[in-house]
Protein backbone atom coordinates (compact mmCIF):
# COMPACT_ATOMS: atom_id res chain seq x y z
CA UNK A 1 0.00 0.00 0.00
CA UNK A 2 1.55 3.52 -1.07
CA UNK A 3 0.39 6.53 1.87
CA UNK A 4 1.29 9.88 0.96
CA UNK A 5 0.46 12.61 3.66
CA UNK A 6 0.97 15.98 3.38
CA UNK A 7 3.98 16.05 0.87
CA UNK A 8 5.40 19.10 -0.42
CA UNK A 9 8.21 20.38 -2.09
CA UNK A 10 9.35 23.33 -2.28
CA UNK A 11 12.67 24.39 -4.71
CA UNK A 12 15.65 26.65 -3.68
CA UNK A 13 13.85 29.58 -5.84
CA UNK A 14 10.92 29.83 -3.64
CA UNK A 15 8.56 28.01 -6.08
CA UNK A 16 6.06 25.66 -4.25
CA UNK A 17 5.86 22.61 -6.85
CA UNK A 18 4.32 20.49 -4.35
CA UNK A 19 1.43 21.70 -1.39
CA UNK A 20 -0.24 19.14 1.47
CA UNK A 21 -0.33 16.62 -1.12
CA UNK A 22 -2.52 13.60 0.20
CA UNK A 23 -2.69 10.20 -2.14
CA UNK A 24 -3.49 6.53 -0.83
CA UNK A 25 -3.39 3.37 -3.05
CA UNK A 26 -4.41 -0.02 -2.03
CA UNK A 27 -3.23 -2.95 -2.73
CA UNK A 28 -5.38 -4.00 -6.36
CA UNK A 29 -6.17 -0.69 -6.97
CA UNK A 30 -5.09 1.52 -9.84
CA UNK A 31 -5.26 4.88 -9.48
CA UNK A 32 -4.55 7.72 -12.05
CA UNK A 33 -3.88 11.32 -11.91
CA UNK A 34 -4.78 13.75 -14.24
CA UNK A 35 -3.62 17.52 -14.18
CA UNK A 36 -2.18 19.87 -16.81
CA UNK A 37 1.17 20.63 -17.69
CA UNK A 38 3.37 22.06 -15.03
CA UNK A 39 1.03 20.88 -12.96
CA UNK A 40 3.11 19.00 -10.37
CA UNK A 41 2.25 15.44 -12.07
CA UNK A 42 5.58 14.23 -12.53
CA UNK A 43 7.25 15.73 -9.75
CA UNK A 44 4.74 13.76 -7.61
CA UNK A 45 6.02 10.93 -9.09
CA UNK A 46 9.81 11.95 -8.96
CA UNK A 47 9.04 12.80 -5.20
CA UNK A 48 7.43 9.17 -4.30
CA UNK A 49 10.45 7.53 -5.83
CA UNK A 50 12.90 9.94 -3.89
CA UNK A 51 14.58 11.13 -7.13
CA UNK A 52 13.95 14.47 -5.61
CA UNK A 53 13.73 15.16 -2.15
CA UNK A 54 10.37 16.26 -0.49
CA UNK A 55 10.67 19.46 1.69
CA UNK A 56 7.78 17.97 4.06
CA UNK A 57 5.72 15.14 4.59
CA UNK A 58 5.26 11.35 4.41
CA UNK A 59 5.40 8.69 1.52
CA UNK A 60 5.03 4.91 3.23
CA UNK A 61 5.51 2.15 0.93
CA UNK A 62 3.61 -0.66 3.36
CA UNK A 63 4.42 0.90 6.29
CA UNK A 64 8.06 1.75 5.23
CA UNK A 65 8.22 5.59 5.47
CA UNK A 66 10.54 6.50 2.13
CA UNK A 67 10.89 10.51 3.13
CA UNK A 68 13.23 10.06 6.29
CA UNK A 69 15.42 7.48 4.73
CA UNK A 70 18.77 7.50 2.51
CA UNK A 71 22.03 5.32 1.34
CA UNK A 72 21.36 1.86 1.57
CA UNK A 73 18.20 2.06 3.29
CA UNK A 74 16.69 3.66 0.94
CA UNK A 75 17.99 2.02 -1.86
CA UNK A 76 16.67 -1.61 0.08
CA UNK A 77 13.19 0.20 0.34
CA UNK A 78 12.95 1.09 -3.29
CA UNK A 79 12.45 -2.41 -3.70
CA UNK A 80 8.67 -2.34 -3.09
CA UNK A 81 8.58 0.30 -5.10
CA UNK A 82 9.04 0.36 -9.05
CA UNK A 83 8.95 2.89 -11.37
CA UNK A 84 8.18 3.21 -15.57
CA UNK A 85 8.44 6.10 -17.68
CA UNK A 86 7.13 7.68 -20.30
CA UNK A 87 10.24 5.93 -22.33
CA UNK A 88 10.62 2.95 -21.56
CA UNK A 89 14.43 3.35 -20.76
CA UNK A 90 15.86 0.27 -21.54
CA UNK A 91 19.15 -0.26 -22.25
CA UNK A 92 19.28 -0.71 -26.09
CA UNK A 93 22.15 -2.86 -26.69
CA UNK A 94 21.15 -5.34 -24.20
CA UNK A 95 18.68 -8.46 -25.18
CA UNK A 96 15.07 -7.82 -23.99
CA UNK A 97 15.79 -11.03 -21.43
CA UNK A 98 18.53 -8.87 -19.84
CA UNK A 99 16.81 -5.69 -19.93
CA UNK A 100 13.96 -7.94 -17.57
CA UNK A 101 16.35 -9.34 -15.34
CA UNK A 102 17.92 -6.36 -14.44
CA UNK A 103 15.07 -5.22 -12.70
CA UNK A 104 15.83 -8.01 -9.93
CA UNK A 105 20.07 -6.24 -9.77
CA UNK A 106 18.30 -4.92 -6.12
CA UNK A 107 18.06 -8.27 -4.55
CA UNK A 108 21.32 -9.63 -6.03
CA UNK A 109 24.63 -8.14 -4.26
CA UNK A 110 27.17 -10.83 -5.35
CA UNK A 111 30.52 -10.28 -7.28
CA UNK A 112 28.68 -11.75 -10.46
CA UNK A 113 25.87 -9.21 -10.59
CA UNK A 114 28.66 -6.21 -10.42
CA UNK A 115 31.14 -7.73 -12.96
CA UNK A 116 27.93 -7.30 -15.12
CA UNK A 117 26.65 -10.87 -15.10
CA UNK A 118 22.74 -11.88 -14.37
CA UNK A 119 22.22 -14.48 -12.03
CA UNK A 120 20.43 -17.77 -13.69
CA UNK A 121 17.51 -17.87 -11.54
CA UNK A 122 16.64 -14.43 -11.93
CA UNK A 123 17.22 -15.08 -15.73
CA UNK A 124 14.51 -17.98 -15.29
CA UNK A 125 12.07 -15.63 -13.43
CA UNK A 126 12.66 -12.71 -16.37
CA UNK A 127 10.72 -15.34 -18.90
CA UNK A 128 7.92 -16.31 -16.75
CA UNK A 129 8.08 -11.89 -16.32
CA UNK A 130 7.81 -12.03 -20.35
CA UNK A 131 5.34 -14.33 -21.06
CA UNK A 132 2.97 -11.99 -18.60
CA UNK A 133 3.36 -9.08 -20.80
CA UNK A 134 2.70 -11.77 -24.16
CA UNK A 135 6.21 -11.03 -25.18
CA UNK A 136 8.20 -14.42 -24.77
CA UNK A 137 8.90 -15.00 -28.25
CA UNK A 138 11.01 -11.55 -28.45
CA UNK A 139 13.39 -12.88 -24.83
CA UNK A 140 16.85 -13.04 -27.24
CA UNK A 141 15.76 -9.70 -29.50
CA UNK A 142 17.74 -6.41 -29.00
CA UNK A 143 15.83 -3.87 -26.62
CA UNK A 144 16.99 -1.43 -29.12
CA UNK A 145 15.00 -2.96 -31.92
CA UNK A 146 11.51 -3.28 -30.22
CA UNK A 147 8.48 -1.04 -31.54
CA UNK A 148 6.99 1.74 -28.39
CA UNK A 149 4.18 -0.23 -27.41
CA UNK A 150 6.62 -3.39 -26.95
CA UNK A 151 9.65 -1.27 -25.33
CA UNK A 152 6.64 -0.31 -22.72
CA UNK A 153 5.86 -3.94 -21.76
CA UNK A 154 9.28 -5.12 -21.63
CA UNK A 155 9.98 -1.70 -18.80
CA UNK A 156 6.67 -3.22 -17.31
CA UNK A 157 8.33 -6.95 -17.07
CA UNK A 158 11.47 -5.17 -15.44
CA UNK A 159 9.02 -3.31 -13.00
CA UNK A 160 7.78 -6.97 -12.23
CA UNK A 161 10.78 -8.81 -11.70
CA UNK A 162 11.86 -6.37 -8.53
CA UNK A 163 8.69 -7.56 -7.72
CA UNK A 164 7.42 -4.28 -6.33
CA UNK A 165 4.60 -4.07 -3.96
CA UNK A 166 3.83 -0.50 -5.79
CA UNK A 167 3.98 0.66 -9.23
CA UNK A 168 4.43 4.24 -10.61
CA UNK A 169 3.79 5.12 -14.15
CA UNK A 170 5.21 8.40 -15.50
CA UNK A 171 2.91 8.90 -18.69
CA UNK A 172 3.32 5.40 -19.47
CA UNK A 173 1.11 5.65 -23.07
CA UNK A 174 2.40 9.49 -23.71
CA UNK A 175 4.49 8.21 -26.86
CA UNK A 176 2.21 5.34 -27.80
CA UNK A 177 -0.37 4.92 -30.48
CA UNK A 178 -3.97 4.84 -29.43
CA UNK A 179 -4.00 0.68 -30.00
CA UNK A 180 -1.04 0.44 -28.11
CA UNK A 181 -1.93 3.14 -25.28
CA UNK A 182 -5.54 0.92 -24.31
CA UNK A 183 -3.16 -2.75 -24.22
CA UNK A 184 -1.01 -1.03 -22.09
CA UNK A 185 -3.55 0.41 -19.93
CA UNK A 186 -4.79 -2.95 -19.62
CA UNK A 187 -1.89 -4.64 -18.48
CA UNK A 188 -1.04 -2.30 -15.73
CA UNK A 189 -5.14 -3.12 -14.66
CA UNK A 190 -4.75 -6.75 -15.05
CA UNK A 191 -1.53 -6.12 -12.65
CA UNK A 192 -3.25 -4.51 -10.51
CA UNK A 193 -5.56 -7.03 -9.68
CA UNK A 194 -3.79 -10.17 -10.45
CA UNK A 195 -0.61 -9.03 -8.85
CA UNK A 196 -2.42 -7.57 -5.89
CA UNK A 197 -0.13 -3.90 -6.63
CA UNK A 198 -0.90 -0.46 -5.62
CA UNK A 199 -0.19 1.49 -8.90
CA UNK A 200 -0.42 5.03 -9.16
CA UNK A 201 -0.17 6.79 -12.92
CA UNK A 202 -0.02 9.49 -14.65
CA UNK A 203 -1.77 10.76 -17.54
CA UNK A 204 -2.59 13.10 -20.09
CA UNK A 205 -5.71 11.10 -21.50
CA UNK A 206 -8.69 11.84 -19.76
CA UNK A 207 -10.53 8.87 -21.64
CA UNK A 208 -7.92 6.56 -20.59
CA UNK A 209 -8.74 7.52 -17.02
CA UNK A 210 -12.36 7.11 -17.39
CA UNK A 211 -11.97 3.49 -18.34
CA UNK A 212 -9.26 1.93 -16.60
CA UNK A 213 -9.01 3.65 -13.47
CA UNK A 214 -10.04 2.87 -10.21
CA UNK A 215 -9.72 6.23 -8.51
CA UNK A 216 -8.96 9.54 -10.23
CA UNK A 217 -6.56 12.44 -8.83
CA UNK A 218 -6.91 15.47 -9.79
CA UNK A 219 -3.76 17.84 -9.49
CA UNK A 220 -3.64 21.63 -10.21
CA UNK A 221 -0.68 23.91 -8.60
CA UNK A 222 0.50 21.03 -6.73
CA UNK A 223 -2.75 20.87 -4.63
CA UNK A 224 -5.09 17.81 -4.85
CA UNK A 225 -7.98 19.45 -6.81
CA UNK A 226 -10.36 16.16 -6.25
CA UNK A 227 -10.38 12.58 -5.53
CA UNK A 228 -12.71 10.50 -6.48
CA UNK A 229 -14.04 7.22 -8.01
CA UNK A 230 -14.03 7.21 -11.31
CA UNK A 231 -17.94 7.51 -11.75
CA UNK A 232 -17.38 10.41 -9.26
CA UNK A 233 -15.47 12.32 -11.79
CA UNK A 234 -17.33 15.07 -13.46
CA UNK A 235 -16.08 16.20 -17.15
CA UNK A 236 -16.73 19.34 -15.69
CA UNK A 237 -14.23 19.03 -12.49
CA UNK A 238 -11.52 17.38 -15.38
CA UNK A 239 -12.50 20.12 -17.79
CA UNK A 240 -11.61 23.19 -14.50
CA UNK A 241 -7.71 21.01 -14.47
CA UNK A 242 -6.79 22.13 -17.48
CA UNK A 243 -8.97 25.70 -17.80
CA UNK A 244 -6.27 26.52 -15.23
CA UNK A 245 -3.31 25.68 -17.58
CA UNK A 246 -4.92 27.26 -20.23
CA UNK A 247 -5.61 30.87 -17.94
CA UNK B 1 7.58 67.79 -26.85
CA UNK B 2 9.52 64.87 -29.13
CA UNK B 3 12.94 64.64 -30.07
CA UNK B 4 12.49 65.25 -33.78
CA UNK B 5 11.76 61.32 -34.73
CA UNK B 6 8.39 59.33 -34.38
CA UNK B 7 8.62 55.91 -32.81
CA UNK B 8 8.87 54.23 -35.96
CA UNK B 9 11.10 56.58 -37.36
CA UNK B 10 13.36 55.62 -34.08
CA UNK B 11 13.52 52.22 -34.76
CA UNK B 12 14.27 52.21 -38.41
CA UNK B 13 17.34 54.35 -37.17
CA UNK B 14 18.57 52.03 -34.51
CA UNK B 15 18.36 49.05 -37.19
CA UNK B 16 20.68 51.45 -39.35
CA UNK B 17 22.99 51.83 -36.44
CA UNK B 18 23.01 48.53 -35.89
CA UNK B 19 23.86 47.31 -39.11
CA UNK B 20 26.64 49.70 -39.47
CA UNK B 21 28.19 48.36 -36.49
CA UNK B 22 27.77 44.40 -37.60
CA UNK B 23 29.70 45.26 -40.90
CA UNK B 24 32.47 46.72 -38.92
CA UNK B 25 32.83 44.55 -36.61
CA UNK B 26 32.47 41.69 -39.70
CA UNK B 27 35.20 44.00 -41.51
CA UNK B 28 37.67 43.88 -38.50
CA UNK B 29 37.17 40.48 -38.07
CA UNK B 30 38.19 39.96 -41.82
CA UNK B 31 41.16 42.04 -41.19
CA UNK B 32 42.17 40.23 -38.16
CA UNK B 33 42.09 36.58 -39.62
CA UNK B 34 44.40 37.90 -42.41
CA UNK B 35 46.38 39.62 -40.06
CA UNK B 36 46.94 36.37 -38.56
CA UNK B 37 47.77 34.59 -41.45
CA UNK B 38 50.21 37.29 -42.77
CA UNK B 39 52.51 37.21 -39.47
CA UNK B 40 52.56 33.22 -39.97
CA UNK B 41 53.81 33.16 -43.67
CA UNK B 42 56.66 36.01 -42.03
CA UNK B 43 57.67 33.70 -39.07
CA UNK B 44 58.01 30.95 -40.65
CA UNK B 45 59.69 32.37 -43.46
CA UNK B 46 57.60 31.19 -46.53
CA UNK B 47 59.31 30.74 -49.59
CA UNK B 48 57.29 29.08 -52.48
CA UNK B 49 59.86 30.30 -55.12
CA UNK B 50 62.06 27.89 -53.28
CA UNK B 51 59.83 24.91 -54.06
CA UNK B 52 60.20 25.62 -57.93
CA UNK B 53 64.08 26.27 -57.63
CA UNK B 54 64.32 23.73 -55.61
CA UNK B 55 63.11 21.13 -57.89
CA UNK B 56 66.65 19.66 -59.32
CA UNK B 57 67.33 18.41 -55.35
CA UNK B 58 64.15 16.76 -55.42
CA UNK B 59 64.59 15.35 -59.08
CA UNK B 60 68.18 13.98 -57.57
CA UNK B 61 66.56 12.40 -55.37
CA UNK B 62 63.74 10.36 -56.87
CA UNK B 63 66.22 9.75 -59.44
CA UNK B 64 68.63 8.00 -56.84
CA UNK B 65 65.41 6.49 -54.81
CA UNK B 66 64.27 4.27 -57.84
CA UNK B 67 64.40 1.38 -58.58
CA UNK B 68 63.27 0.39 -54.81
CA UNK B 69 65.65 -2.31 -53.45
CA UNK B 70 63.29 -5.02 -53.31
CA UNK B 71 66.19 -7.26 -52.65
CA UNK B 72 65.99 -6.41 -49.17
CA UNK B 73 62.06 -6.57 -48.68
CA UNK B 74 63.00 -9.70 -46.13
CA UNK B 75 65.00 -7.31 -44.12
CA UNK B 76 61.72 -4.88 -44.10
CA UNK B 77 60.14 -7.72 -42.26
CA UNK B 78 60.51 -7.76 -38.80
CA UNK B 79 61.38 -3.95 -38.32
CA UNK B 80 57.34 -3.69 -39.89
CA UNK B 81 56.21 -6.20 -37.11
CA UNK B 82 58.08 -4.50 -35.02
CA UNK B 83 56.14 -1.06 -35.68
CA UNK B 84 52.37 -2.28 -35.45
CA UNK B 85 53.11 -4.49 -32.66
CA UNK B 86 54.71 -1.11 -30.79
CA UNK B 87 50.71 0.49 -32.21
CA UNK B 88 48.97 -2.51 -30.80
CA UNK B 89 50.76 -2.67 -26.98
CA UNK B 90 50.00 1.28 -26.82
CA UNK B 91 46.80 1.14 -28.27
CA UNK B 92 45.65 -1.91 -25.48
CA UNK B 93 47.54 -0.23 -22.55
CA UNK B 94 46.50 2.97 -23.73
CA UNK B 95 42.61 1.50 -23.20
CA UNK B 96 43.17 -0.19 -20.04
CA UNK B 97 44.79 2.82 -18.49
CA UNK B 98 42.07 5.15 -19.99
CA UNK B 99 38.90 3.51 -18.92
CA UNK B 100 39.26 3.87 -15.21
CA UNK B 101 40.36 7.69 -15.75
CA UNK B 102 37.36 8.36 -18.09
CA UNK B 103 35.00 6.63 -15.53
CA UNK B 104 36.47 9.54 -13.07
CA UNK B 105 36.41 12.42 -15.43
CA UNK B 106 33.19 12.00 -16.70
CA UNK B 107 30.39 14.51 -14.98
CA UNK B 108 27.65 12.24 -14.62
CA UNK B 109 29.25 8.72 -13.27
CA UNK B 110 32.27 10.08 -11.70
CA UNK B 111 32.01 8.92 -7.51
CA UNK B 112 33.42 12.51 -6.19
CA UNK B 113 34.86 15.94 -7.28
CA UNK B 114 38.32 15.85 -6.61
CA UNK B 115 38.66 12.31 -7.83
CA UNK B 116 37.07 14.50 -10.80
CA UNK B 117 39.34 17.04 -11.11
CA UNK B 118 42.27 14.83 -10.77
CA UNK B 119 41.45 12.59 -13.31
CA UNK B 120 40.66 15.26 -15.65
CA UNK B 121 44.09 16.37 -14.98
CA UNK B 122 46.08 13.14 -15.92
CA UNK B 123 44.13 12.96 -19.02
CA UNK B 124 45.22 16.85 -19.72
CA UNK B 125 48.84 16.14 -19.28
CA UNK B 126 49.11 13.06 -20.92
CA UNK B 127 47.70 14.50 -24.04
CA UNK B 128 49.41 17.80 -23.95
CA UNK B 129 52.65 16.12 -24.27
CA UNK B 130 53.50 14.78 -27.86
CA UNK B 131 54.47 11.13 -27.97
CA UNK B 132 57.73 12.04 -29.79
CA UNK B 133 58.83 13.34 -26.37
CA UNK B 134 57.50 11.07 -24.33
CA UNK B 135 58.98 8.47 -26.75
CA UNK B 136 62.26 10.19 -25.55
CA UNK B 137 61.44 10.27 -22.36
CA UNK B 138 61.47 6.70 -22.40
CA UNK B 139 64.23 6.06 -24.58
CA UNK B 140 66.55 7.84 -21.26
CA UNK B 141 64.33 5.78 -19.02
CA UNK B 142 64.55 2.42 -20.58
CA UNK B 143 66.79 2.43 -23.66
CA UNK B 144 66.53 2.40 -27.05
CA UNK B 145 64.37 -0.12 -28.72
CA UNK B 146 60.37 -0.88 -29.13
CA UNK B 147 59.85 -1.20 -25.29
CA UNK B 148 60.06 2.73 -25.09
CA UNK B 149 58.31 3.29 -28.57
CA UNK B 150 55.11 1.32 -26.90
CA UNK B 151 55.19 3.17 -23.60
CA UNK B 152 55.38 6.57 -25.40
CA UNK B 153 52.20 5.41 -27.39
CA UNK B 154 50.38 4.30 -24.31
CA UNK B 155 51.11 7.48 -22.38
CA UNK B 156 49.87 9.86 -24.78
CA UNK B 157 46.48 7.08 -25.61
CA UNK B 158 45.51 7.75 -21.64
CA UNK B 159 45.39 11.34 -22.82
CA UNK B 160 43.61 11.46 -26.17
CA UNK B 161 41.04 7.80 -25.81
CA UNK B 162 40.53 9.21 -21.52
CA UNK B 163 38.94 12.47 -23.33
CA UNK B 164 36.77 10.48 -25.74
CA UNK B 165 35.76 8.03 -23.27
CA UNK B 166 34.78 10.69 -20.63
CA UNK B 167 32.62 12.52 -23.38
CA UNK B 168 31.05 9.53 -24.76
CA UNK B 169 30.32 8.65 -21.27
CA UNK B 170 28.71 12.02 -20.28
CA UNK B 171 26.93 11.98 -23.37
CA UNK B 172 24.84 8.62 -23.37
CA UNK B 173 21.34 8.43 -22.40
CA UNK B 174 20.74 8.73 -18.45
CA UNK B 175 17.29 7.34 -18.30
CA UNK B 176 18.30 3.76 -18.41
CA UNK B 177 21.06 4.87 -15.72
CA UNK B 178 18.47 6.07 -13.97
CA UNK B 179 15.87 3.38 -14.15
CA UNK B 180 18.88 0.72 -13.22
CA UNK B 181 19.40 2.92 -10.15
CA UNK B 182 15.67 2.60 -9.06
CA UNK B 183 15.68 -0.89 -8.61
CA UNK B 184 17.92 -1.20 -5.93
CA UNK B 185 20.86 -1.61 -7.58
CA UNK B 186 24.22 -0.89 -6.33
CA UNK B 187 26.33 1.75 -7.77
CA UNK B 188 28.79 -1.12 -9.41
CA UNK B 189 25.87 -2.68 -10.86
CA UNK B 190 24.47 0.77 -12.55
CA UNK B 191 27.97 0.95 -14.09
CA UNK B 192 28.44 -2.76 -15.27
CA UNK B 193 24.55 -3.39 -16.47
CA UNK B 194 24.19 -0.08 -17.56
CA UNK B 195 26.67 2.07 -18.54
CA UNK B 196 29.25 -0.69 -19.68
CA UNK B 197 26.47 -2.07 -22.26
CA UNK B 198 25.02 1.33 -22.93
CA UNK B 199 28.93 2.90 -24.44
CA UNK B 200 30.74 0.09 -25.00
CA UNK B 201 30.27 -0.21 -28.96
CA UNK B 202 31.38 3.31 -28.89
CA UNK B 203 34.07 3.08 -27.18
CA UNK B 204 35.44 0.03 -29.14
CA UNK B 205 34.89 2.40 -32.20
CA UNK B 206 37.33 4.90 -30.91
CA UNK B 207 39.72 2.56 -28.97
CA UNK B 208 40.34 1.30 -32.94
CA UNK B 209 40.45 4.46 -34.69
CA UNK B 210 43.29 5.01 -31.99
CA UNK B 211 45.09 1.75 -32.72
CA UNK B 212 44.85 3.40 -36.78
CA UNK B 213 46.23 6.50 -35.24
CA UNK B 214 49.46 4.36 -33.19
CA UNK B 215 50.16 2.59 -36.29
CA UNK B 216 51.02 5.72 -38.40
CA UNK B 217 52.54 7.10 -35.08
CA UNK B 218 54.60 3.94 -34.30
CA UNK B 219 56.45 4.69 -37.90
CA UNK B 220 57.88 8.02 -36.65
CA UNK B 221 58.85 6.92 -33.23
CA UNK B 222 62.04 5.15 -34.65
CA UNK B 223 63.50 8.05 -35.27
CA UNK B 224 64.38 8.99 -31.70
CA UNK B 225 65.69 5.56 -31.10
CA UNK B 226 62.09 3.88 -30.10
CA UNK B 227 62.26 0.60 -32.60
CA UNK B 228 60.09 0.01 -35.91
CA UNK B 229 60.37 0.46 -39.16
CA UNK B 230 61.01 4.56 -38.43
CA UNK B 231 64.54 3.34 -37.02
CA UNK B 232 65.48 1.46 -40.47
CA UNK B 233 64.21 4.62 -42.22
CA UNK B 234 65.94 7.35 -40.37
CA UNK B 235 69.58 4.82 -40.66
CA UNK B 236 68.72 4.42 -44.56
CA UNK B 237 68.63 8.41 -45.23
CA UNK B 238 71.78 8.83 -42.73
CA UNK B 239 73.63 6.69 -44.98
CA UNK B 240 71.88 8.36 -48.11
CA UNK B 241 71.02 5.13 -49.02
CA UNK B 242 67.71 5.89 -51.30
CA UNK B 243 66.37 2.92 -52.32
CA UNK B 244 66.17 1.47 -49.30
CA UNK B 245 64.16 4.37 -48.17
CA UNK B 246 61.72 4.27 -51.03
CA UNK B 247 61.33 0.77 -49.74
CA UNK B 248 60.69 1.55 -46.89
CA UNK B 249 58.21 4.29 -47.99
CA UNK B 250 56.30 1.41 -49.52
CA UNK B 251 56.58 -0.66 -47.19
CA UNK B 252 54.92 2.09 -44.68
CA UNK B 253 52.30 3.10 -47.23
CA UNK B 254 50.92 -0.59 -47.54
CA UNK B 255 50.95 -0.53 -43.63
CA UNK B 256 49.47 3.01 -43.16
CA UNK B 257 46.36 1.77 -45.71
CA UNK B 258 46.07 -1.72 -44.39
CA UNK B 259 45.39 -0.47 -40.56
CA UNK B 260 42.84 2.44 -42.12
CA UNK B 261 40.84 -0.08 -43.86
CA UNK B 262 40.88 -2.61 -41.41
CA UNK B 263 39.68 0.17 -38.87
CA UNK B 264 37.49 1.69 -40.78
CA UNK B 265 35.30 -1.83 -41.69
CA UNK B 266 35.97 -3.11 -38.10
CA UNK B 267 33.84 0.26 -37.02
CA UNK B 268 31.55 -0.28 -39.65
CA UNK B 269 30.87 -3.97 -37.90
CA UNK B 270 30.10 -2.37 -34.98
CA UNK B 271 27.80 0.65 -35.79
Amino acid sequence: MLEVRGLSLRYPNGKEALSAFDVVVRPGQLVIVLGGNGSGKTTLLRCIARLLDPSGGEIRVNGTDLSRLSGKELRRARLQLAVISQHAALVRRRTVLANVATGALGRCHDLWTALGGLPASELAAARSRLAEVGLAELAHQRAGTLSGGQSQRVAIARALAQQPRVLLADEPVASLDPEAAEEIMRLLRRLAAEENLAVLCVLHQVELAYRYADRVVGIRDGRVAFDLPRAEVSREAVRQLYLSEAA
Amino acid sequence: MTDGLAPSGRLAADAGWRGAATAALRTLGVLVVLLVIVQSLIVVQARPQDLITGYHGMLDFLRRAWPPDVSRVKDTLWPALESIDIGIFGTVAGVIMALPLAVLAAANVTPARPLYYLARGIIAFTRSVHELVWALLFVTAVGLGPFPGGLALAVHSIGMLGRLFAETIEHMDMAPIEALALTGASRMQVFTQGVVPGVIPSLLGISLYRLDENLRASLVLGFVGAGGIGFQLFTAMSLFDYRQVSLLLIVVFIMVVGAERLSAVLRQKLA
